[in-house]
């Protein structure tokens, strides 16, 4: 059985998936197992942790109450690897993609994990040096776990829009927004969660799956949002990691207070044609950002995903206000209100600085706060 | 009228183009069958073809020949030289001030040691052995960067080997232009020549250095981001610089180190990008190698092999005091350190060039140094590259090897 472990509601923790590049043609580079050896002994909040290929690393936070615990220690976290990569002459940058990397010169992390992952997934594998942000929302129990799920859903061209980071890949602009999530889609258990309406159908489907033999724990689905019940979370996945530590709380904000007004909406159910349109939806954002055009699966309207933003977050303000996440949301609002995301900022940069090494040279540089 | 008159003289006058490209094909071959078959580093290969044509081999490359193709190994060396520079980089430096020192520590102990150990035990004249101290502290640059470039290495302890090795190249510099000088003054003219030949060296090296980067990043600005343009810039900017600093009788080390840390340095506005000389560059390599290896005179192991073999024992032991000593502030693992000493071990053309330079600067001591040296470098040439794959290799950095 699959025990869903009970925490506090709507507590907030963040992961980001960071890169590390040299500071000669910021090219990624070898650099977590030294990173994380310099880091060793510095006092930071949360934690700082390999990931699949050497050259990135994920830093998360600890269970944090809101948007200014969040903001507070991926500050300190930020200052405590920003030290130690000076030091190592590395570069740290956020962004879901590296514009010109080539997958197939990674080198995957020396673990039994990742080196079971690499064996099973080969090029997918390498292929996945992307970078997301994950935000983890508490929640009390495994059934209002697959509510919320269901309920936060449609919102994911929402976080897809105001976190992509990656419009470029192998030297070349992609024309997505965030052309990470295609990487994601390449997985077999990539996708969402089944329609399922409880935690007792959920644990159905999971011993299900482990009885064919296709998954050994939660670890295993590539899900856009998934339950993480020895967390007692559920987990957004579809962001990608923004280039500065500030949008990423922002980020958490808003999940937070959508989470609130949806687990507070006691009429809300799920409609069973969600999911019909749910990839389109998320293509659409991943494709255009805020330009994209999305389906409500209810009222069958075409709506642009801009106005949608702008109106959901207007909507989340009082709400976001009452969490202590008001300025987060409100951040966001601008942002989107001018349909600013790093992805446009990125292309920016490349029009300016002319070669995508000075593009990321100058997102080391956003991710530093200098 | 002879009706023949369009055939050749038999047999035929070969001519230096042909030799040049035996010289490339065989260095490429011999590289090749040694990592092939020995998994040893293809530098150490196409000095093993030098070798073999050369006059301590089959003698196919004669000295006359070796000195018309000095050119293309000064020229090589100069684009070594300048990818070094590109490596210094002083930001790093000011951020990690144990780095620095970390530096100068090695290079200090090195020198100092092979001193004593020259000067007490080998008898050596104490003018003698601060020279060859002074050419001890550098490790060679073509040797680092090339087997780096092969190993795809990238890590802690390839980058810090190679921005070591920039710092040791400027205090080996000047620990023989300034240094030794002034500690010699009996081997010397008068005060003027004391201060101005020093002083004419380095500030004139720097000046053209400096005017060289600006002209660089100009061209480089005009050409655009385009890789395959900027490497016809960087090529045009080393051929300038190296010609310049001879017809100046400048040194070509330090003009050319400093201009390739100028462009990466002084480059705010970020014209330049960083140009990987890929399979063009290694064109270059090939040659110097080669040629440095024909140029190894290997009979010195016999006259002075003891001595050679205790310069490079001493060597190793004072880089790695050094490299140890300094490892806990700067960050590095002490298992990491010992790797960076080892890798800091090979020494080739740039040795060559130092002493050539010491050639001019003290030319009654020449012989007495070359030999001491020159017997370091030959057992160096071989087992250097082999050092520095193996660190490299041992410290997990090597990534997917070129095949």
């Amino acid at each position: 059985m699959l025990e869903f472990k009970t925490s506090e509601p709507l507590t907030l923790g963040v992961e980001l998936e960071l890169q590390l590049v040299n500071t000669r043609d910021y090219n990624l580079t070898r650099g977590a197992s030294d990173l994380l050896a310099a880091v060793a002994k510095a006092k930071h909040p949360g934690e700082i942790k390999p990931e699949i290929t050497e050259s990135m690393i994920e830093v998360c936070t600890s269970v944090c109450g809101g948007y200014a615990q969040v903001r507070a220690e991926l500050d300190a976290i930020r200052q405590v690897l920003g030290d130690a990569a000076a030091k190592l002459n590395l570069g740290v940058a956020g962004g879901g993609t590296h514009p010109f990397q080539k997958w197939s010169e990674r080198r995957i992390y020396d673990t039994p994990r990742f080196q079971r992952v690499s064996e099973l997934y080969g090029y997918l594998a390498k292929q996945f040096t992307v970078f997301g942000q994950h935000i983890h929302v508490g929640v009390r129990s495994g059934d209002e776990a697959v509510r919320l799920i269901h309920g936060l859903a449609r919102y994911m061209p929402h976080f897809i829009a105001l976190s992509a980071s990656s419009p470029f890949s192998l030297g070349a602009d992609t024309q997505f927004d965030s052309s990470r999530l295609n990487v994601v889609n390449a997985f077999p258990l990539a996708g969402c969660m089944p329609f399922v309406r409880d935690w007792e159908e959920f644990e159905v489907y999971f011993e299900q799956m482990r009885g064919f033999g296709i998954v050994e724990s939660m670890k295993d689905f590539y899900w856009d949002i998934r339950p993480k019940p020895e967390y007692g979370t559920i987990e957004i996945r579809v962001c990608d990691t923004p280039l500065t530590v500030g949008r990423a709380a922002e980020l958490a904000a808003y999940a937070q207070a959508l989470a609130a007004s949806l687990r507070d909406d006691l009429a809300w159910s799920p409609h069973p044609s969600l999911y019909q349109v749910y990839s389109y939806n998320r293509f659409q954002a991943c494709r255009f950002g805020f330009g994209a055009t999305v389906v409500d699966p209810v009222t069958r309207e075409h709506v642009p995903l801009g106005d949608e933003i702008v109106a959901t977050l207007t909507r989340c303000l009082p709400r976001a206000e009452r969490l202590g996440g008001s300025e987060g949301v409100a951040a966001l609002l601008k942002a989107a209100a001018a349909r600013a995301n790093d992805a446009r900022t990125l292309r920016e940069l490349l029009e300016k600085r002319g070669s995508l090494p000075d593009v990321v040279r100058a997102a080391c540089a956003a991710w530093t706060g200098s | 009228m002879n009706d023949l008159a369009f055939l050749p003289q038999w047999p035929p006058l070969l001519n230096q183009m042909i030799w040049v490209g035996v010289l490339l094909a065989v260095g490429v071959a011999g590289g090749e069958l040694v990592q092939r078959s020995l998994r040893l580093p293809r530098i150490t290969g196409y000095a093993a073809a030098g070798i073999v044509l050369g006059p301590s081999g089959l003698a196919l490359i004669g000295q006359p020949l070796l000195d018309e193709l000095t050119v293309f190994a000064d020229l090589a060396l100069g684009l070594v030289l300048f990818e070094l520079g590109q490596r210094l980089d002083l930001a790093w430096l000011r951020r990690s001030p144990p780095l620095a020192l970390m530096g100068v520590a090695e290079a200090l102990f090195a020198g100092v040691l092979v001193f004593f150990v020259l000067n007490y035990h080998f008898g050596q004249t104490p003018l003698v052995a601060a020279v060859a101290g002074a050419i001890a502290m550098s490790t060679s640059p073509a040797v680092l960067i090339r087997v780096a470039a092969d190993l795809r290495a990238e890590g802690q302890v390839t980058e810090r080997a190679l921005i070591l090795t920039a710092i040791n190249s400027v205090i080996a510099f000047l620990a023989l232009t300034v240094l030794i000088p002034w500690l010699h003054l009996e081997y010397r003219g008068g005060w003027v020549t004391m201060l101005v030949q020093p002083l004419y060296l380095i500030a004139g090296s720097l000046v053209l250095a400096m005017l060289a980067a600006q002209a660089t990043l100009k061209l480089a600005q005009l050409v655009g981001k385009h890789a395959g343009r900027q490497f016809i810039v960087v090529i045009a900017a080393v051929v300038l610089t190296v010609g310049a600093a001879v017809a100046l009788k400048l040194s070509v080390l330090l003009a050319l180190l400093a201009m390739g840390a100028m462009v990466r340095n002084a480059d705010r506005a970020r014209h330049f990008i960083v140009v990987d000389f890929g399979d063009a560059g290694q064109l270059f390599y090939v040659i110097l190698f080669v040629i440095t290896g024909a140029r190894l005179d290997l009979g010195l192991v016999g006259t002075a092999g003891a001595a050679g073999l205790a310069f490079v024992l001493v060597r190793f032991v004072g880089k790695a005091l050094g490299v140890l000593a300094l490892a806990p502030m700067a960050g590095l693992k002490l298992r990491q350190a010992g790797l960076v000493a080892v890798a800091l071990m090979p020494m080739s053309g740039l040795a060559v060039v130092l002493v050539h330079e010491t050639a001019t600067l003290y030319p009654e001591i020449r012989a007495a140094v070359a030999s001491v040296v020159l017997a370091g470098v030959v057992i160096l040439e071989l087992v250097g590259p082999i050092a520095t794959q193996f660190a490299i290799r041992r410290a997990g950095e090597a990534g997917a090897e070129q095949g």
